[in-house]
Parts: structure tokens; sequence; C-alpha cells
């Protein structure tokens, strides 16, 4: 699983580089806000496997879904003058530290057990 | 079910590869680093040293040269009339002390509150306003004119560097103080119009002072004015 996740986000990364994708600099926030999403479904994907919950459609519709509405949420607040990106930076945030605790418990768990 | 998992997890992570490489080139090419700009902020500073002291030593030496004009001119009546072109010519050109009637003309940022959703930018002095009472000034006859003390010459330019004024290469805030020596009832009636500039930079709240005076001393040119390109056309050739 953990080999799967690393060579896969490190073939994104190339592509990433290789590709000429420009996004104006006005959009970083948003992407980083996105990205910071993303991160969270990956990391939530990884605790549900282990607890072995996984869901396709819920972790697909989440990964793309937090993404929309991180994204979304940076833009309505830039619009509005109100930085709302702040509650998506904190929530995911907050989630982020939450599953990699959990992930972490299990791991050690796993291998006292041996 | 497993091979599921597999598929979703490489897509998810592939897409988050790309996010992330993305932003952080984006990240890399835009801004200057803190180091960067201590770097260029440190050579600046050392650059306006050096220029003081060049400006130190050009008033040295144009003192020099008026002394040597001024024993040149004694010596015979041609020398004597060459001086006196030399005069009226520097006058033209803005390399002389002058003095007269004018208006002084302070303009300052607006001190309204900006209402939330409006542009700050549009209660800041810009360089567009200045330059349009200059031209106003210039149309009512004004005869010379100085911002913040920086004599306005024929090659002088007005321009926004950041928050800050360019007036003949030398950088200024608010508030600027005009001079300009001219007939100042027309001056002010020309600044005063209505729909003119006054009132315009009025409505963004714009803080304009005209201060009539019988005697205003406006500085002369203190830089250089050096033709590295345009050369004189001499009749008849070139043709």
């Amino acid at each position: 699983m953990a080999y799967i996740i690393t060579i896969s986000l490190l073939i994104g990364i190339i592509i990433g580089f290789l590709l000429p994708i420009n996004i104006p600099s006005t959009y970083v926030s948003y992407l980083s806000v996105a990205i910071l999403a993303a991160l969270d479904s990956v990391f939530g994907g990884i605790r549900a496997s282990f607890e072995e919950k996984f869901d396709n459609l819920i972790f697909l519709s989440g990964f793309f879904g937090n993404i929309i509405l991180a994204g979304g949420l940076a833009y309505i607040g830039d619009v509005l003058g109100v930085p709302i990106y702040l509650a998506a930076v904190f929530v995911f945030g907050s989630r982020l530290f939450s599953n990699f605790a959990y992930i972490r418990r299990y791991m050690i768990d796993k291998m006292r057990r041996k | 079910m497993k091979k599921n998992i597999y598929i979703s997890m490489i897509l998810v992570s592939l897409v988050l590869g790309i996010m992330l490489s993305t932003q952080f080139k984006i990240v890399k090419k835009s801004g200057v680093t803190v180091q960067r700009a201590e770097e260029l902020a440190a050579q600046l500073k050392q650059l306006q040293n050096e220029k003081d002291a060049l400006l130190k030593q050009i008033n040295e030496l144009e003192t020099k040269i008026n002394t040597y004009e001024e024993a040149a001119s004694k010596s015979s009546v041609i020398t004597q009339a060459l001086k006196s072109d030399v005069e009226k010519y520097k006058q033209l050109a803005g390399l002389t002390d002058v003095q007269g009637p004018g208006v002084i003309v302070t303009i300052n940022d607006s001190k309204q509150a900006v209402p939330p959703g409006q542009d700050p930018n549009l209660f800041l002095v810009h360089d567009e306003d200045l330059l349009r009472v200059v031209n106003e000034l210039r149309a009512a006859g004004a005869e010379a004119i100085s911002l913040n003390d920086q004599r306005l010459i024929a090659t002088s330019e007005i321009r926004c560097v950041g928050p800050t004024v360019n007036v003949n290469s030398v950088r200024f805030a608010a508030p600027y103080v005009i001079k300009a020596i001219g007939d100042p009832d027309t001056l002010e009636a020309a600044l005063k119009l209505k729909g003119g500039v006054v009132d315009t930079l009025a409505t963004w709240g714009i803080e304009v002072n005209i201060k009539k005076s019988d005697k205003i001393i406006i500085k002369k040119y203190d830089g250089v004015i050096k033709f590295r390109y345009a050369k004189p056309l001499i009749e008849g050739e070139n043709k």
C-alpha cells in the first residue's frame, strides 16, 4: 500500500514538473488550499484502509469534492473579502494530524504484535 | 474490491503529485526571496550614497565654472555678451534659480476612511494626478514649475514607482508641493475650474491646497542634461 502511494505520488510529481501547466499567481492560494484538502483525503483513505472500512466511492468523491469545495470556498472568501480559506486550512489541518496520529498508532500496534 | 482501492489510490496520488509539483513550480517562480530583496536594498543604498557624493561634486564644479565665467566675462565685450547669452539659455533650460509671483500647490493623500470594497488606490495621489496639475499649470502659462523642489525641465518625468513618485529620478512620497511661477490669479483659476483637476481630486478626498504668493523661489535643476543620441541637425546636411 505504502509503496503504491509513494511511487504514484512520485510519478505524479514528475508529470507535474514535465507538463507545462501554468496557473496565474492570483490562483495560487486556491491551489494550496486544494492541495491541503487532497492531502487530507489521502490520509483519510489510508486510515480507512487500516480500519478496513475503505469505500471506493466515498474516497473518490471525498477527494474531488473536498478539492473543489476548498478551492471554491477560498474563491468565494476572496470575493466577499472574508478569509474563508482559513476555515478550510483549520479543518483539513486538524484532520490531517488526527488521521496521522491514528495511522501511527495502528502501525505501532501492528509492529508490537509481531 | 482490493484492486479498486489500489486503482483509486494510484489515481488520487497521481493527481496530488501533479498539484504539488505545479504549486511548487509556481511558488518557486513567483516572488523574490527575502535574501535577494535585502541584497538589492543594500545595493540601492550604496548607489544612493554614491549618487549623493557625485551630486555634491557637481555642485562644487558648477560654482567653479561660474567663477571662471565671471572672470572671463570681465575681460572683453564679446565674452560679456556670451556670458549674458549663456545666462539667458540657462534660465530657459531651468538651470538657474528663479523667483517671482506664483502659486504653491500642496497635494496630500486622502484622509477619508476607505469604504469597504472600494479600491484604496483611488484615495492616494498618483503620478497621473500630479501630471494633470502640472499640465494645467503649464496651460495657464506657468514659466517655472518645481515638484518638491525638483525643477521640472524638458526631460523631467513624473512617474509612480510603487507607493512613491519619481521626479528627475528622485523619489518622493506624499505630500507633494508644486511651486509654479506665473500670474497667480490665472494659475489658481486654472486649477479651480469647475470640473477641473482640483474638483476631480476632491471627489476622492485628496487634499489640494492652493496658496498664492508674491515671491516664490524655484531652485534650478541639479542633474546633468546630456544628449547621448540626439544630435543637432545642421541645415543643408543629411537631406
